[in-house]
């Protein structure tokens, strides 16, 4: 086994961290700060990420990316998020959708896309799949054709005319391309009836309503995406007609889980911890108490050991998982690694707080990571990406028999 | 004579609260300029309508003019105040117990003619006890099972002059200080730095000298409306002292009342909890509400049963503060229940209101719903007063025996 990087990783890896120390981190609070959902958004750094390759590092180079592997990508991702989750996620976001265009687009669709979104600093990528009425029932599909995802696509000769909601979409109010998947066939269940579009914004009959207002992860723009007769071209629709599901199968993964997504919330959580971390440490040895700097008393020792401990092992987690991935190995790690990255930032996080609060603190930032964290709640570490992991499980041991 | 039933009076206290807070709090507190956690206006018209109830003097006793509540009463009843809005909650339960503790244990009579009245007759008065100071170091922490250098490092001075009090220094984590009428001030008696004990000293909010500031926002925020007292050259009647000099006995007749913040804090995770149901029953995902699927049925019963042995633990703490004689006779065991009780609550309730923030799937964390401002206020709770190990260092102390009458436990 051999835990060293290559030169270009660790290079990669530096460019990040200095980033992230001088330009993300600077503006990590303030951004948070800010009331109105739509205003915590900053145009500025996301141009200067992408000046550095952050927004484009996970296209392949034969189609002018920086075709970066997933162990680049993961410690990019968790050096960003260490200077501020959303903005980190903001980034890995367009890689998500990098590698969907490089494993499923026609070529003649990667000419169409790929090269206004190398060209441009502001160009952001996004996947709308959530609905109201639709959550769950994307992730663990049940047989009735009435449940999941209801936005509806008529073919009109050259055209499909889309009409429904999306909610909760990422990117939504700052994206310029997106992968939405729409009912193509309403009377079998979700998985055969589904198909994704390559609809970009400024598509006749697409509009945004709301971003959301959350407590966490506040810079990152999850919004509604509403279609009123919206008119996509046939020649955008990605893979076959009612075929949605092969982004995963196309991609060569066969457990039917998310290649790079299930990596991606892992390998921001591990930046979170390691944020956590250092505040927690910092606090230990500049703040005293009874006329000692805290870190002298055992219980405050054991929550570092408790912290620490556990960052570790989610990195080694998260960095198997990403070579697991660049050597092609798959396996249900990846969702495994998803779910523990739950439990870790959020019990990290908590302890930074508590240690902060100890101290009679209102710490700005501890309590930004608290809220960063419960986000992992319900996108890592709620009970239907648990099952769904457990049946990845289940379906790998079938097929090694 | 082991019984858990509740009498009468307390059951319809219970009903007339939750009518209370359903027809008319609930629906003010989660007003959307409400659910953003870090600001909230105090609700001031549901205060006064409490007020109305009787519940600003509930703890105070019937000879007095109050309800002549016993914390176990105060117990449910700011439980379900709590449930609408911890705010009001907080609010209302410092000003009870502070009027009890004033009007019926501490004052004179002389005391007691001057102050009871005004307090009476003026439904928006509210009292407040002043005693943290910015520069203050009230942690148990490096000082664990060692003898303590001085009981009290107070650095707000009152010196006589004449016929008065002149109070100098600043106060910061003062509950209800933003609305109080009057305040009970923790000082040390003369500059003297001898280490004897505090003294307390009632001000009125006109005192001359006397600047009411908002909180540093640095600082733990706790429930109810926070503030800070400035007090410079502070004038107060040589009377205003509350019992004898250097032997203020405010501080450990609070104490004896700490169970109410947790039935607060349960309030907090019984609003989430309500929530959760509510919506498990409704939401319909893989063909079922989701309350039939497996995963979030055990999730509800397992804050459920946090809620219910949180409450279990609060009311044996809050039982045992009202009867002292069970300590005696080995009803109770020796113990130190209400700091026992206040880990494990604290820590359940949070958990709780997570997990039923999670059966709203990302509706959770979104701030026009409740949710996220229930986890956040039961974050609060779990910080508030002593944190969590902290607290687990006194009660090592006193399992130990350690400086410690067996008697004093009830009070912990």
């Amino acid at each position: 086994m051999d835990f060293t990087l290559s030169n270009e990783q660790r290079a990669w890896q530096m460019t990040a961290r200095k980033f992230a120390r001088e330009e993300v981190r600077p503006i990590s609070l303030a951004r948070d700060a800010i009331a109105d959902p739509r205003e915590t958004f900053d145009w500025e750094i996301i141009r200067k990420g992408s000046r550095l390759g952050f927004r484009t590092m996970a296209v392949p180079k034969e189609w002018g990316g920086h075709g970066t592997d997933f162990v680049t990508q993961a410690l990019v991702m968790a050096e960003l998020a260490r200077a501020d989750s959303a903005i980190s996620k903001t980034f890995s976001q367009c890689w998500k959708w990098s590698h969907l265009i490089a494993a499923t687009c026609t070529d003649e669709q990667k000419r169409r896309f790929l090269a206004p979104f190398l060209a441009d600093d502001t160009f952001l990528l996004g996947k709308g799949i959530s609905e109201p009425g639709a959550g769950s029932d994307n992730r663990l599909p049940p047989e009735d054709p009435k449940a999941g995802l209801k936005l509806r696509a008529e073919r009109k000769g050259d055209e499909w005319i889309l009409n429904g909601e999306k909610c909760f979409i990422a990117n939504a109010s700052v994206g310029k391309l997106f992968f939405i998947d729409a009912r193509t066939n309403p009377d079998v269940p979700l998985r055969q009836g589904t198909t994704m579009f390559l609809v970009p914004r400024d598509t006749p009959g697409l509009r945004i309503g709301k971003v959301f207002n959350k407590s966490g992860w506040r810079f990152y723009q999850n919004g509604e995406m509403i279609f009123e007769n919206a008119r996509v071209p046939h020649a955008n629709i990605v893979g076959p007609v009612n075929g949605s599901d092969m982004k995963t199968q196309q991609a060569g993964d066969r457990t039917g889980g998310d290649l790079f997504g299930d990596l991606e919330l892992a390998a921001n959580a591990l930046g979170v911890c390691d944020d956590a971390c250092g505040m927690a440490l910092a606090l230990a040895q500049d703040r005293k108490q009874g006329g000692r700097p805290l870190f002298d008393q055992q219980l405050v020792q054991l929550k570092l050991n408790r912290m620490h401990l556990l960052t570790e092992a989610l990195r080694s987690f998260v960095m198997r998982v990403a070579w697991e991935h660049d050597h092609r190995m798959r396996s249900a790690n990846a969702g495994l690694c998803m779910n523990f990255s739950t439990d870790i930032i959020q019990e990290v996080t908590e302890l930074n707080f508590d240690l902060h609060a100890g101290a009679g603190l209102m710490d700005a930032r501890a309590d930004k990571l608290v809220r960063d964290a419960i986000i992992w709640s319900h996108l890592a570490g709620d009970s239907v990406q648990r099952m769904k992991v457990a049946r990845r499980l289940s379906r790998q041991e079938l097929s090694d028999l | 004579m082991y019984s858990l039933h509740l009498s009468a009076e307390q059951l319809e206290m219970r009903d007339t609260v939750r009518d209370f807070v359903t027809r008319e709090l609930k629906p003010a507190a989660l007003a959307a300029d409400r659910l953003e956690a870090r600001e909230r206006p105090l609700l001031l018209d549901q205060l006064d309508q409490a007020s109305q109830l009787g519940l600003r003097a509930l703890a105070l006793s019937e000879s007095a003019g109050g309800a002549g509540a016993d914390n176990l009463t105060c117990c449910i009843v700011v439980e379900e105040l709590a449930a609408g809005d911890p705010d009001v909650a907080a609010v209302l339960a410092h000003t009870w117990t502070l009027a009890h503790i004033l009007f019926d244990r501490l004052m004179t009579q002389a005391q007691r003619e001057r102050f009871l009245a005004p307090f009476l007759d003026d439904p928006r008065c509210h009292l407040a006890h002043a005693y943290e100071e910015p520069d203050g170091d009230a942690s148990l922490g490096i000082g664990y099972h060692r003898p303590r250098a001085a009981d009290v490092s107070l650095h707000t001075t009152a010196v006589r002059s004449g016929n008065s009090w002149v109070i100098n220094g600043t106060k910061h984590r003062v509950v209800n200080a933003p609305l109080a009428k009057l305040f009970a001030v923790e000082v040390a008696a003369a500059p003297t730095g001898d280490g004897k004990g505090a003294s307390t000293i009632l001000v009125p909010r006109e005192a001359p000298g006397l600047r009411v500031g908002p909180e540093d926002s640095s600082t733990l925020r706790q429930h109810g409306a926070c503030g800070r007292l400035i007090l410079r050259d502070c004038r107060v009647p040589v009377e205003n002292l509350i019992g004898s000099e250097r032997q203020s006995a405010l501080p450990a007749e609070i104490k004896l009342h700490a169970s109410q913040d947790l039935a607060l804090n349960l309030g907090i995770g019984r609003a989430a909890y309500e929530a959760a149901l509510d919506y498990a029953q409704l939401r319909v995902q893989g063909g079922r509400r989701i309350i039939e699927h497996q995963a979030i049925g055990a999730k509800l019963a397992d804050i459920a049963i946090r809620l219910e042995v949180a409450r279990a633990a609060i009311w044996q703490a809050a039982w045992a503060c009202d009867h002292p004689a069970a300590y005696a006779d080995r009803s109770l065991p020796d113990l130190p229940l209400a700091r026992i009780a206040k880990v494990f609550s604290s820590q359940a309730i949070y958990h709780a209101a997570k997990d039923a923030a999670e059966c709203f799937g990302a509706m959770g964390v979104m701030r026009d719903m409740p949710l996220q401002k229930y986890v956040h206020d039961a974050l609060i709770c779990l910080h508030i007063g002593e944190a969590d190990g902290e607290t687990k260092l006194h009660i090592a102390e006193a399992i130990a025996g350690y400086r410690r009458a067996p008697t004093n436990l009830a009070a912990e």
